[in-house]
């Protein structure tokens, strides 16, 4: 079973994997690292974007990167909204956050089997076809996702570093009250950090729609990876939760095949668990 | 002046008299538990509209006409989120406070299980669902609970038989499911049909949630399988399962010894699901089967028609017409009522029959006819109907 | 403030206490329909879970694997009776050593960790136990659980009987954790809680008592799990999953954490409210998300806080000095 074949299936299945959890994660990490409030909405939101896709593209008949771009702008501006009413109660108060977002995550979803009923619907792809590289088969519409993480991991790179809104928003989450004492304007960091965060999470909620389903109850597995992806990289860290990814990924395309997906899990829990006790920040997180 | 109040008058006695013999119709309340809300809710609410739309025939039809009375059936649904503590306290609660007499469902094994502690000592007949076993086969013998829809161990064999054959060549089947109760119940039991019947079974469970399934898929085929067997696999992860499969290069057959999940399977599978061999509980080109999708599509929308709603259906109808054979309402006669319907001719399925008593040591487990059906062209084909072995 | 000793204060949550103990004991009697007493079974069986993760929790820790010790305790409780023929009380007792001396292991690990830390890691527990429940099928049943249960106990089998004895443990758990949160050991766990490295300075063991209370947390709540297996007739990995280790987190929040009749009402609030406004279930959820919003950001300290403010506001308002 080790063969070369296999191994080399494995390797693109955990690449293709990684690609979808990195984006998972992004929006996660985001609003932690910045506001420091542990967002167990994220998976709502997640589904919204779905949702959105799903009517932009496979309703209306959108052309794709429109759809996708239009889908979770829309879904990010429309939060703003929840971000006065709720986020901004919570913002640095772990605790109450996390019982908080809980409480919005159950509203959002229900308010969502209201309105749209349980049963699972599915998303036009963004790619037919299955590419063939030398015997290794990756689904085209893999092959977008995965080029999407690229080009949201870099243009996201490319505003913390190089812009100047990027560099404040660093500063606030080294330490908000020295930032705002150099003049950055905290109030509408944390807005901009907000918009971000929630139109990376509906983005990759609507990959995942169209990858998997899209159901209300859609975001339960999206907030798990996110949960791991982002503990194994590192609270706060965007090349965290890209190396995060990345290793579960790899890692569960490995297992999973080779050793069967119980094995699969137990490990990576353990794994997980291992790392909260001996570096709860991460591979790549910095102690608090 | 005078015309019109006499008018007046006459249309008020006469309303009075119309409501006051209405009124003479009884309220009989049917129970009914499943999961409205978590992860069951589509088979929760699939029972909840299947015997509403039974309920709603026989008000169309003036009441249901129990020997010299007529009764208006209505429906009493509580969720019990497809765990056993909430079985356990719907029943109660239909039982103890509602003084309902006759019980659709629980869809769970737990939450069946949970209910029948209550339902049976306080003699109350219920039609549930549920994999295991020890609903029916126990040692009170199950005096009160029937099994309302077909499971792996009816439907089961005669698949299997079928499948071997129309597919000499298959040896090694896969079946892969998810690590629940459903899952890991079905399973083994599969396990022994394929085997009595020559083949070769590599299995393999995924934790339930999942919808990744590329690794397991590149998993299976190192392991050499001729054929993947859907079996209990929600209608969602099902399509996937397919779609994934196909997508790792595996062109060997897949079908399904359960579901049915065909309508999804083709929706989410697209041209990949050419060839895709199932069950259906209808066969959607009859003229029954299309009335009952319209007057699904008018009450509850364009959603997908869970496949459980019609068989739902079928027994609150089936319950309806025992009571109409005992002539009462009362639990015991309508329980005898109920076996002595071996034979019936249903509305939706044709003849019922009763079966079970060599699994479960009592007749108490529905036979229903099914269809197998298989993709071809982007539509389903019915290949033929099969019944249950009557054991 | 924690701890207030005004003795207005002291005497209103006794008289709470008191209504609640009269109430409890009465409430069989207040209606023929079983189906009350059996709903008033599990808010009592529910009590004993959420008071001790209370334990937990007033050291500052959250903990999300709660309901995966009480289903280590009703495993080993369920197991024993029917492969060793022990009877049930002793069964109990030795499910509740098993979960309790697991604690006991586990504690010194994941007690390090503390905020989002900890409650990840119980997270993961949790799942990790949940799991084990789940694959070891030749011990557990698996998914399907232990179908064929021993019977019940004679002194037990009917649902009064049994509403009786639930509330006679219920008081007898209750009881330990307010005397030990009344102790000196009560106000040594604030001070950890509020400050544990300069509790550490005054020469409180503060890990030692961290794992000493989460392991007897983790004992008691195993009283629950042994008695509720019983009353849903069935034992499953269903009933011990993260959602149920956060309903009790929510009842401690919801009711109020600092005070120990908090979670007593957040457990009937929870159990009862669902059973009590049957119907437009997906509606209740919603609201039950928004009022948890709310209650955060207006009252965290739960509900009782909102007596508190009540009682304030009242105070001015009939002109007296604050309180």
């Amino acid at each position: 079973m080790f063969s070369l074949p296999v191994l080399s299936q494995v390797l693109i299945n955990g690449l293709s994997l990684g690609a979808i959890y990195i984006l998972v994660a992004l929006g996660f990490t985001l609003l932690f690292g910045i506001m420091r409030v542990v967002n167990f909405a994220h998976g709502a939101f997640a589904m919204l974007g779905g949702y959105a896709l799903y009517y932009l593209y496979g309703v209306y008949k959108v052309p794709y990167p429109v759809a996708i771009l239009g889908g979770a702008l829309l879904v990010a501006t429309v939060s703003l909204a929840l971000e006065r009413l709720v986020f901004r109660w919570f913002y640095h108060k772990m605790f109450q956050s996390m019982i908080a977002l809980m409480g919005l995550n159950m509203a959002l979803v229900y308010t969502c089997v209201m309105i749209w009923d349980v049963s699972e619907r599915s998303l036009p792809a963004a790619a037919e076809g299955i590419l063939d590289l030398g015997g290794v088969l990756l689904p085209a519409d893999r092959l977008v996702i995965m080029g999407i993480a690229i080009v949201v991991l870099a243009a996201f790179w490319l505003f913390v570093t190089h812009t100047r809104h990027g560099l404040a928003m660093r500063a606030a989450a080294l330490d908000v009250e020295i930032a705002a004492s150099q003049g950055v304007n905290t109030g509408f960091i944390y807005k901009l950090a907000f918009f971000i965060a929630i139109f990376m999470t509906a983005l990759a909620g609507g990959l995942y729609a169209q990858t998997y389903a899209l159901s209300p109850f859609m975001g339960e597995r999206p907030l798990m990876v996110a949960f791991i992806v982002v503990i194994l990289g590192g609270m706060g860290s965007v090349s965290g939760a890209a190396l995060g990814g990345l290793l579960l990924g790899f890692a569960e395309s490995f297992l999973s095949t080779f050793y069967g997906a119980s094995v699969s899990a137990f490990v990576s829990f353990g794994v997980v668990i291992a790392l909260l006790v001996f570096r709860p920040w991460g591979l790549l997180g910095k102690p608090e | 002046m005078f015309g019109k109040t006499k008018a007046k008058a006459v249309t008020f006695i006469a309303a009075m008299t119309l409501m006051a013999g209405a009124g003479a119709q009884e309220q009989l309340k049917i129970g009914g538990i499943g999961p409205l809300s978590g992860g069951g809710t589509a088979w929760g609410l699939a029972l909840q509209r299947g015997v509403q739309m039974a309920i709603d025939k026989v008000n169309a039809e003036g009441g249901l006409k129990v020997g010299d009375k007529t009764y208006t059936p209505s429906l009493v649904m509580y969720d019990d989120k497809y765990t056993s503590a909430g079985g356990r306290l719907a029943a109660d609660r239909l039982v103890n406070a509602e003084n309902v007499k006759f019980i659709i469902g629980p869809i769970g094994s737990p939450s069946v299980l949970a209910a029948v502690g209550v339902t049976t000592p306080a003699k109350v007949v219920v039609l549930s669902n549920g994999f295991s076993n020890a609903i029916l086969k126990n040692d009170a013998k199950a005096p009160y609970n029937f099994r309302a829809l077909v499971s792996t161990v009816e439907f089961g064999p005669p698949m299997v038989k079928w499948f071997r054959e129309h597919y000499p060549d298959v040896k090694k089947v896969a079946l892969v499911a998810p690590n629940d109760a459903v899952g890991q119940s079905v399973v083994p039991q599969l396990e022994t049909y394929y085997k009595a019947n020559g083949f070769e079974v590599w299995t393999e469970l995924y934790d339930r949630g999942t919808k990744e399934f590329t690794p397991l898929m590149t998993r299976m085929m190192a392991q050499g399988v001729d054929a993947l067997d859907l079996n209990s696999n929600a209608p969602g992860e099902a399509a996937l399962l397919l779609k994934q499969a196909r997508q790792t290069g595996f062109k060997k057959p897949i079908w399904q010894i359960g579901g049915p999940s065909v309508d999804e399977i083709m929706e989410i599978g697209g041209p990949l699901a050419e060839g895709f061999v199932s069950l259906n509980v209808f066969d959607f080109s009859e003229p029954v089967a299309q009335d009952f999708l319209k007057t699904y599509r008018a009450k509850y929308g364009d959603g997908v028609l869970n496949a459980q709603t019609p068989v739902w259906y079928n027994a609150a109808a089936t319950l309806f017409e025992a009571m109409r054979r005992a002539g009462s309402t009362d639990v015991t006669a309508v329980r005898d009522a109920l076996e002595k319907l071996d034979g019936y001719e249903t509305e939706l399925f044709g003849p019922m029959h009763w079966g079970g008593t060599a699994d479960y040591g009592v007749a108490h487990q529905m036979l229903l006819k099914f269809w197998m059906v298989q993709v071809k062209d982007g539509k389903q084909a019915s290949l033929g109907a099969l019944m249950p072995e009557q054991r | 403030m924690t701890d207030t000793r005004k003795p207005a204060a002291v005497r209103l949550r006794w008289i709470a206490a008191a209504a609640m103990a009269v109430l409890a004991v009465l409430w069989p009697l207040l209606s023929a329909n079983t189906f009350y007493v059996t709903l008033g079974t599990m808010v009592v069986l529910s009590m004993i879970g959420a008071s001790s993760l209370n334990l937990i929790i007033r050291t500052g820790h959250i903990s999300l694997a709660h309901a995966a010790f009480m289903g280590v305790a009703a495993y080993v409780c369920v197991l024993l009776q029917i492969h060793l023929q022990w009877a049930f009380v002793p069964a109990m007792l030795a499910g509740c050593v098993a979960s309790g001396l697991l604690g006991l292991l586990l504690g010194p690990v994941v007690l390090r960790l503390t905020g989002k830390y900890f409650v990840l890691v119980t997270f993961l527990l949790g799942e990790i136990i949940r799991m084990v429940f789940l694959e070891w099928r030749s011990l557990t049943g698996g998914a399907n659980g232990i179908e064929n249960m021993p019977p019940v106990p004679s002194f037990i089998d009917t649902p009064l009987s049994f509403y009786y004895f639930s509330l006679f443990v219920a008081v007898l758990s209750i009881g330990i954790v307010w005397r030990i949160l009344c102790s000196e050991t009560g106000r040594a766990i604030d001070a950890v809680r509020e400050a544990d490295r300069i509790a550490e300075c005054s020469g409180i063991p503060v890990i030692r008592l961290k794992v000493a209370m989460f392991a007897l947390a983790c004992a008691l709540v195993g009283l629950q799990g042994a008695l509720q297996v019983y009353l849903v007739r069935g034992i499953d990995p269903s009933g011990f999953s993260m959602e149920v280790s956060l309903g009790m987190v929510v009842m401690n929040v919801l009711g109020g954490m600092y005070y120990l009749i908090g979670p007593l009402l957040g457990a009937a609030f929870m159990v009862a409210l669902p059973e009590l406004l049957r119907g437009y279930v997906e509606l209740q959820q919603v609201i039950f998300g928004i009022t948890l919003i709310v209650v955060m950001a207006a009252l965290p300290g739960g509900i009782i806080d909102l007596a508190a403010m009540l009682r304030r506001a009242g105070a001015r308002a009939l002109g007296r000095s604050g309180s």
